[in-house]
This record gives C-alpha cells, sequence and structure tokens, in this order.
C-alpha cells in the first residue's frame, strides 16, 4: 500500500438502505501511520458540536446524526490534526490516520484522498498535487515544476522564472490564484514571471478549462489554485531548513520555516533565499537573427538572478471561526541575456559580462511582490461562511543601457525625471475582496454564493511604452449548486454575473519625432488616448459527476470570459523584445469561451486509465496579428501588429496510465495534445501563438516503504518524447521534436531520531540540445538548459 | 503485458495523429537577396552626406511580398552588430552630438512574390542643428510578407563626407 503523503484517509461509504429522513451513524478508527491505534484522540464534529474520545482501539462512534455536512476534528498530541469535511447521508466509517507532528509541517495535506475525492465530485478536470510533489521535481521555479502534470505546460525565461500554459493558453487567460486572492503581476509580459515561492507551497490545484464561474475574468483557461494549508497541531512548535542545489546554474538555495501553535492561536514563517549563477546550454553560439553570438563556456551570458523571499502568517482554529492571515514580501533579480535585448544582437562587452558568471549586469528585471491576506471562515451547524481579504503591490522594474531606438535622442537629455537606464517600470496595487457562503437548503443539494471584488490601479515609468498606466474594476456575483441524485451521482450547475471597468491614462512620448517628412522640430506624439470602457457578462456551467467503484465518468459544459486588458486597448509602441509595433484596439470586446470537457477514468488498483478530452471555440478571440505593414512614426519603422479578434476552434485532451507491474514497479505513461486552429479573421487557417506540441511521457517508478536505511524510497525514471511543432504563426519558428530523460531518487534517512529527506534529479540526463517552442528564448535560437543535478535536502526540526 | 501493449498502442495513435498537418497557409518568411549583381549597400560600405545612393536588392517570398523599412541609425558606442559575418573595422566609440536617423517604410506593388529594389535615397547633409557626425552606422532592412511573415538584415556601414 502507498503510504505518500502521511495523513491517509479511507472513506467506505456504506450504501444505507433507508432514506431521507433517516438518522445515521458514524463511526471509525483513528491511527497512526504505521497502524497503530491512538486511544485517547480527541474527534469532534461541528456542525451539532458534538464530541468524543477515541476508546482502547481507537475507535469512535457517533449516532442519531440528521444527513447533511458535517466538519471533523481530530487530535492527538504528539499528531497533527486532522480537518475535513464530510457529508453524511447513510452509516459511515472512516480511518482516519494521524500523521505525526514531527515530520514537516507540509506534509499535513491528507493528499491522495483529496485528490481523489476532487476527482470524483468535481465535474471539471483537475490536477491535484502536493509540496512532495513539488520538492520531487523541484524545477527553476513553480510553475516549471508543474509542468510534468498532464496539459500543464511553461513559457520560460531563464532558468529562474517560468509563466503557466495550460492546455496552449497562457498569460491574462490563466488566473492564479493564492490562499483564495487571484495573484495579480504583469502577467501579459512574455519575460515576467510568476512571483510565488515554491517552498511556500502545500497543495496546487489546476483546473485545465474554463473556470470564469468560480473565478471571474481571466479562468478562460484554467486556473492554477495554490494553498497554504499548513497549521501546527496543538501545544507543538518547530520547523524545517530545506536546502537547495543545482549543479547547471549552480544554484544554492535554503527555505527555513519555523512554527508554533499553543491552543487556538497559530504562527509559522519561513525565509527562502535563492542565488544562481549564469545557466548552461549544451552549444557553443547562438543564432540571434542569423548573427552568431559566441557563448563562453556554455554559459548563457547575464542569466544568473537572485530570490529572497518572506513569509509569515498567523491566525486562530476555533471550533467554528478559523482566520488566517498571511504576509509575505517576494523579491527577485533576473539578468536577461545579454546578447538579445533589444531590437538586434548586442555587442556586448564580454570582458564585463564574462567576468563572473554569478554577477547580474544589464540588462535585468528586479520585481517585488508584497502580499497581505486574510481568510478567514466560520462553520454554522447548517451555514458555512468564507471571506478572504488581500492587499497587493507588484513592482517591477526593467533596466538595461539607455540606446536610442527610432527618434530618441542619441544621447539621454538631463531635463527627463526618470534614469536613462530604467526600460520600464510598472507599480501595480491590488486589492481583492471575497465573500462565500455555502448550505444546504434541502437535503442532497448544496448551494454556494458568493461576490468577489477586485480593484487594480496600474503605474508606468521609464522610457520605454508598452501598456498606459490603468485603473481596473472587476466584481462579480455567483450562485452554484450540486445536487446528489444518487450517491454516486452529481449533478452541478451555476450560474455568474459579471462587471468591469478599465480607464486607462493618456500617453505621450518623452522625446520628439518628426511628425511630417521634412518637419525639424517635430512634437510629442500620443501613444494612448484616456479610454474608459465597461464589460458585462454572464458566465455559467453546467457539469455531471457519475462514479462506480472503478470507473469515474464526467462531462462539463461552460461559458467563461475575459476583460480585454491594458495592453490589448491601448498598445501603442515598440515590444523591443521582437521586432513589433503593437497597437492596441479600443473597442474590442470582452473574449468568451465556450467548451465541453469529458473525462473518464478506469482504476482497478494494479492499472488505471484516464482520458480527458475537451472541444473550446472562442468567438472573438483577441489575437496580435501580424501585417505586412512598416510604420515610421509611432513603430520607429517595425513591422505592425494589430490586436484583433477571430474565431477559434480548439481541441485535445490529456491521457494517463499506470500500471503496477509488481509491487514496487509502477509504469505509466502521460500523454498530451492540443490543437488549435483560427477560423476566421486575417489569420484564418493558423494556430494561435506558443502552441505546445504534442508530448508524451513514459515513467517507470519504485517505490517501497523501507530499503536498508531508507525510508519511503523511490527511484523513477521519465522518458519524455515531444513532437514537432509546424503549426506556426509569425513570427514564430518551427520547432523540431526531442527526447528527454530524467531521473528522481530520493527518500528519508534517519540520523538517531533526526529525519532527513532527500530529493536527488538528473534532468536532461544526456545533455541532450533541444529547443522549447514554448520558451521566450526560442525566437533566438537559444537551446534549454543541458544537464542538471538537483539536490534537495529537507530537515525537520519539530518538538511537541 | 497486454496492458502494456494498449499504452504503446494508444501512444503510437496519438503521435500519428499529432505529426500530420493540414492546412493549406503560408509559413514561409520572405528573403533579402544581397547575392545579386550590384546589391548596395553591404557589410561594410560607405555612404556619404549630401548624396544620393541607389538601394539595390533581390527580395524574394513564395507567396507575396508586402513591404519593406529601411532604418539608418548611429553605431557611434558600438551597441549593436551586424547580421553579417564579416565584420567591419570601427572607429573609436563616440559620444553622438548631431547623429544622423533615418526610418523609412516603402511600399512593394501588389501581387508580386520577387521584387528587385531599385530605390533613389538621399542622405542629407545637416538639419537645423548643423551637420550630421561622420562615423559608424547601421543600415537595418526589414522586409515582411502578405501574410506577417519577417526577416531583417543589419548591415555595419559607415557614412562619410566626401
Amino acid at each position: 500500500m502507498r503510504k505518500l503523503c502521511g495523513v491517509f484517509v479511507a472513506l467506505f461509504i456504506l450504501i444505507a438502505a433507508t432514506n431521507a429522513q433517516e438518522l445515521y451513524i458514524f463511526s471509525g478508527a483513528v491511527s497512526d501511520n504505521d497502524d497503530n491505534v491512538l486511544p485517547g484522540a480527541s474527534v469532534v464534529l461541528s456542525t451539532g458540536n458534538k464530541g468524543t474520545v477515541t476508546d482502547a482501539d481507537g475507535r469512535f462512534y457517533f449516532s442519531n446524526l440528521e444527513a447533511g455536512t458535517y466538519f471533523i476534528n481530530v487530535s492527538f498530541v504528539g499528531y497533527k490534526t486532522f480537518r475535513d469535511t464530510l457529508k453524511i447521508r447513510s452509516n459511515q466509517n472512516v480511518d482516519i490516520k494521524l500523521q505525526p507532528s514531527v515530520m514537516t509541517l507540509h506534509e499535513v495535506v491528507v493528499e491522495d484522498n483529496y485528490a481523489q475525492k476532487q476527482k470524483r465530485e468535481d465535474s471539471r478536470n483537475i490536477e491535484v498535487i502536493n509540496d512532495r510533489f513539488v520538492k520531487m521535481n523541484l524545477s527553476g521555479s513553480l510553475m516549471k515544476s508543474l509542468e510534468r502534470l498532464p496539459g500543464v505546460s511553461t513559457i520560460d525565461i531563464g532558468s529562474g522564472q517560468s509563466k503557466p500554459l495550460i492546455r496552449g493558453l497562457g498569460f491574462n487567460r490563466i488566473v492564479v490564484v493564492e490562499n483564495g486572492i487571484k495573484h495579480e503581476g504583469q502577467q501579459w509580459g512574455e519575460d515576467h514571471g510568476l512571483e510565488i515561492d515554491q517552498y511556500a507551497v502545500d497543495r496546487v490545484e489546476v483546473v485545465k478549462g474554463p473556470a470564469s464561474l468560480m473565478y471571474g475574468s481571466d479562468a478562460i483557461g484554467g486556473v492554477i489554485d495554490i494553498k497554504q494549508l499548513g497549521v501546527p497541531a496543538e501545544n507543538s512548535y518547530g520547523g524545517s531548513v530545506d536546502l537547495t542545489g543545482k549543479n547547471n546554474n549552480n544554484l544554492v538555495g535554503t527555505s527555513i520555516d519555523v512554527f508554533a501553535r499553543k491552543k487556538a492561536f497559530y504562527y509559522t514563517g519561513r525565509v527562502t533565499l535563492l542565488d544562481f549563477a549564469d545557466y548552461r546550454v549544451p552549444t557553443d553560439s547562438v543564432d540571434i537573427y542569423s548573427y552568431k553570438a559566441a557563448l563562453y563556456k556554455n554559459y548563457l551570458r547575464n542569466t544568473a538572478g537572485n530570490e529572497q523571499n518572506f513569509h509569515f502568517s498567523f491566525g486562530a482554529i476555533g471550533q467554528r471561526f478559523t482566520t488566517r492571515f498571511y504576509f509575505s514580501d517576494l523579491h527577485s533579480r533576473n539578468g536577461f541575456f545579454a546578447n538579445a535585448h533589444g531590437l538586434e544582437p548586442r555587442n556586448v562587452d564580454t570582458a564585463l559580462h564574462d567576468r563572473s558568471n554569478r554577477d547580474i549586469q544589464y540588462p535585468y528585471q528586479e520585481v517585488n511582490h508584497l502580499k497581505i491576506t486574510n481568510q478567514s471562515e466560520w462553520h454554522g451547524n447548517k451555514l458555512n461562511v468564507e471571506m478572504e481579504l488581500g492587499f497587493q503591490n507588484n513592482f517591477r522594474q526593467e533596466w538595461s543601457k539607455y540606446v536610442s531606438h527610432g527618434y530618441m535622442p542619441a544621447n539621454f537629455p538631463d531635463t527627463i525625471s526618470f534614469n536613462p537606464d530604467l526600460e520600464r517600470e510598472f507599480d501595480k496595487d491590488v486589492y481583492s475582496g471575497n465573500l462565500k457562503v455555502s448550505f444546504e437548503p434541502v437535503e442532497n443539494l448544496s448551494l454556494t454564493a458568493g461576490i468577489i471584488n477586485e480593484f487594480q490601479n496600474n503605474n508606468i515609468g521609464g522610457r520605454g511604452f508598452i501598456i498606459p498606466a490603468f485603473t481596473q474594476f472587476a466584481t462579480g456575483t455567483f450562485l452554484y449548486g450540486k445536487y446528489y441524485l444518487s450517491s454516486n451521482s452529481i449533478l452541478q450547475a451555476g450560474l455568474r454575473f459579471d462587471y468591469g471597468t478599465i480607464n486607462t491614462k493618456a500617453y505621450s512620448d518623452w522625446f520628439t519625432s518628426p511628425v511630417a517628412t521634412d518637419d525639424t522640430t517635430g512634437s510629442y506624439l500620443q501613444r494612448s488616448p484616456k479610454i474608459a470602457r465597461s464589460f458585462n457578462n454572464i458566465s455559467w456551467s453546467v457539469g455531471f459527476n457519475q462514479n462506480w467503484e472503478k470507473v469515474i465518468l464526467k462531462a462539463n459544459i461552460g461559458r467563461s470570459f475575459r476583460i480585454p486588458i491594458a495592453k490589448e486597448l491601448a498598445a501603442n509602441g515598440v515590444n523591443y523584445h521582437r521586432f513589433s509595433y503593437e497597437v492596441g484596439d479600443p473597442d474590442l470586446s470582452a473574449e468568451v469561451s465556450y467548451q465541453l470537457d469529458l473525462g473518464g477514468e478506469y482504476n482497478s488498483g494494479n492499472f488505471a486509465i484516464g482520458i480527458s478530452p475537451f472541444v473550446n471555440y472562442f468567438p472573438n478571440y483577441i489575437f496580435l496579428n501580424p501585417t505586412s505593414e512598416h510604420d515610421r512614426l509611432y513603430g520607429n519603422g517595425n513591422q505592425v501588429f494589430y490586436y484583433t479578434q477571430s474565431e477559434v476552434l480548439r481541441f485535445g485532451g490529456e491521457i494517463h496510465a499506470h500500471y503496477r507491474m509488481f509491487n514496487p514497479l509502477t509504469v505509466g505513461m502521460i500523454g498530451e495534445y492540443v490543437y488549435s486552429k483560427q477560423i476566421s479573421g486575417e489569420k484564418k487557417g493558423f494556430t494561435l501563438p506558443f502552441s505546445p506540441p504534442a508530448s508524451l511521457l513514459f515513467n517507470a517508478k519504485y517505490l517501497k516503504e523501507n530499503l536498508g536505511w531508507f525510508r519511503n524510497p523511490y527511484f523513477s525514471i521519465d522518458y519524455k518524447l515531444v513532437g514537432r511543432q509546424n503549426r506556426i504563426v509569425p513570427p514564430e519558428e518551427n520547432t523540431a521534436g526531442y527526447q528527454l530523460v530524467n531521473l528522481s531518487l530520493g527518500g528519508d534517512i534517519r540520523l538517531r531520531t533526526q529525519k532527513i529527506s532527500l530529493a536527488f534529479q538528473i534532468q536532461n540526463l544526456f545533455n541532450r540540445k533541444y529547443f522549447n517552442h514554448t520558451s521566450y528564448y526560442r525566437l533566438i535560437n537559444v537551446p534549454e538548459a543541458g544537464r542538471n543535478f538537483v539536490l534537495n535536502v529537507n530537515i525537520p526540526f519539530n518538538k511537541n | 503485458m497486454k496492458t502494456l501493449k494498449i499504452l504503446l498502442g494508444l501512444s503510437i495513435v496519438l503521435f500519428v495523429f499529432t505529426t500530420c498537418s493540414d492546412d493549406d497557409i503560408d509559413d514561409e518568411k520572405p528573403e533579402i537577396d544581397l547575392t545579386i549583381s550590384g546589391a548596395f549597400p553591404l557589410n561594410c560600405d560607405t555612404l556619404y552626406f549630401g548624396e544620393t545612393f541607389t538601394l539595390k536588392m533581390l527580395f524574394t517570398d513564395n507567396a507575396e511580398l508586402g513591404s519593406y523599412n529601411i532604418d539608418i541609425h548611429n553605431n557611434f558606442n558600438h551597441h549593436s552588430h551586424t547580421t553579417e559575418i564579416t565584420e567591419c573595422t570601427m572607429d573609436e566609440a563616440k559620444e553622438a552630438v548631431n547623429a544622423y536617423v533615418s526610418i523609412d517604410d516603402y511600399d512593394i506593388p501588389e501581387g508580386l512574390d520577387a521584387y528587385e529594389v531599385s530605390e533613389e535615397i538621399t542622405i542629407p547633409d545637416s538639419d537645423s542643428d548643423g551637420e550630421f557626425d561622420e562615423g559608424d552606422y547601421h543600415f537595418f532592412i526589414s522586409l515582411v510578407d502578405k501574410e506577417g511573415w519577417s526577416v531583417q538584415k543589419g548591415l555595419s556601414i559607415k557614412i562619410l563626407r566626401r
């Protein structure tokens, strides 16, 4: 039996012969990981406020329970408190395993069971992973570590930053949620990573498909829902140290967390520090727009970076009321590949850049993300209330040496207030407030109603113009219902109304341009006028789940939407990463998407197979269309790209299977494929930008409970086959297919009483040179990172 | 073993399915040909202030050409490099006083898949701020086809005064 993440709950639902207003029995047993019974554990059912302690055999028993939703809380000294919600509509017997609190705080999640439950109860296609998955697949960033999931890929910027792509959709078409609050940075930018500390993640749920119903505008392509759930056991304190090293970019990193809890009150804190050098690629030179830039000792010049993240959370856990405050401040500085920033391949000062591969020279970006959120829940007898409040500040600066492009003055004038080397600056404040109420008005029906609000204020600075300053407000109200047609079939439906406004500020150049051909004085061009738009939308979703013992079937159909962003409405400038002059359209309509999702899974224990196909239609996908024009005045002579809308049809899906050949050895495979086609507009017949190629991953995994000194040892080999991508849009390049082998192994060892968890990986075992179609550096022919050894050591130092 | 066969079969089906290409769309970039006889300017060539030169090169595309742009700007600080392999000898790096800048886009007659450019371009000697600076310049050509595929060519040139 797998014992993956500590606490493990098996729910055996006994189908009662009786029905309706009967009274039920809820019983079970509490034990630890090694099946030792735990007598005297406290078991509390919060709806109805019933409590008991387990008997000498670790058993507990509640009778005369009405059907309904109950909140269960099991605690025992030395073990982590177990909390879960359960639906009682028949007599139930539950086995609960408590995890000793001497393990790390972050292993508390009831992972396998939760993932299974989500799959059974949610009609959308969902992937759930925990912190252990992140550690086993630890990569340069959280998204890169999640890339192994079917349907998930990334757009990478160097070795430390990447942004999510779900089934080929990314940027503002994916919502990232952290502790209930939508994460807002500058997600429209190709070179902007996601400001999330992957060491501080307990659980990630990936919703593959439109989810505007629950998450609002932007959740048109999917959702990455990140949770920090870990709450220490009562009267405990402790922490852990993570040490990480990588040889490819010589990364050294540590993440240290501490926690303590008296009775109700707790706090946790974490500091993560990472420092990495330029990364190495298996090539001597790269071909940038037919200019060959030599690389010094395979180092991709100036891609070093560092990260300093601080987290603090505290709160109170009560029988009915729980409140948690999270404070985090993430700071990172990342160099850009020096030869390829700006319009032309750069003749960099190699003496300066190659002196050290750890320093960060121009060009680089520096990002600070501050987040303060509160998440509170109140569990009543018939009613649960959840509230989330948040404030975020995202401050991003992009620095590079001043070079005049187009009509910018050759020498920077000293009358301008900003630093000439400040290329761009974005300063965004975001205020969020959500309220959700869930209740059961009648038997077998649960309803959730909510209201979600967000206000953004975005200021800009620096010498380059790409998006104007703007303010944005969005509010949405939804009602979502789940009806149990029978104990194994669930119907779910929801309706949502959204209203949003976006107001952009006017922007004029800080330098003059010759408006007419023989104009010698020039004038300050207005790049973007003041724009005020408002949008309404109705989203809906209907889904159905049918669960048998070995088979799960699900279907979901829904409508999602996205309000155009400031860049799409008001862009009017040169994108200095490409030879493009991008022009917004202030009259764009809100993007709408209809999607049908199906899911089927067969699981007989030793063999499992699942498929999740989808069909998706956009009547008005917002597409940045490259044209055959050039523009002299506004575009500095670059090719003109206009934001347009076109109909888009997409389909595809994922397939996964695993087969346990004999006890410790399991083989499996994951396949993913997306096909996108514009079916109207200027680029009819073309695909969408950043279309991920088809891929197949074969895996063999050896997993045991004990092997000599090791506990929970694992050895896993991934063989990934990625197809070529010839379906491209200008200015993309065809990308050849490739094969990749990754190894990972690890386990826990004990030095006296001290547990140490080791996770070791070799990424790109054969040091293959290959190109990732969705990499930011693909266009300038930079291959992906070469062989990389990654070691993560986790040392918990907990006490009760 | 049977299940392994199923897995293998499914993966083959998926792969065959995905590697088929269907649409008849233009996915080829245009080309700038500087090898035709009399092509001008070439890398390391010199232009002169106050004079007119004839731009001569061949543009080709598999379907239809769109437009092109010529951008001339200073390279006094050696900020960037040519896309040609040959290296030119550069003057000493210097600060611009009154650097010459020219950005102009040109149409290509409709319906052509090959077009030999023969465009007379005059470089003025001065503007209201005085004479333009002599020295290293960039001569940057960008060509786009009708579908939006683009290609760029950067040449290192000198602009001097006779």
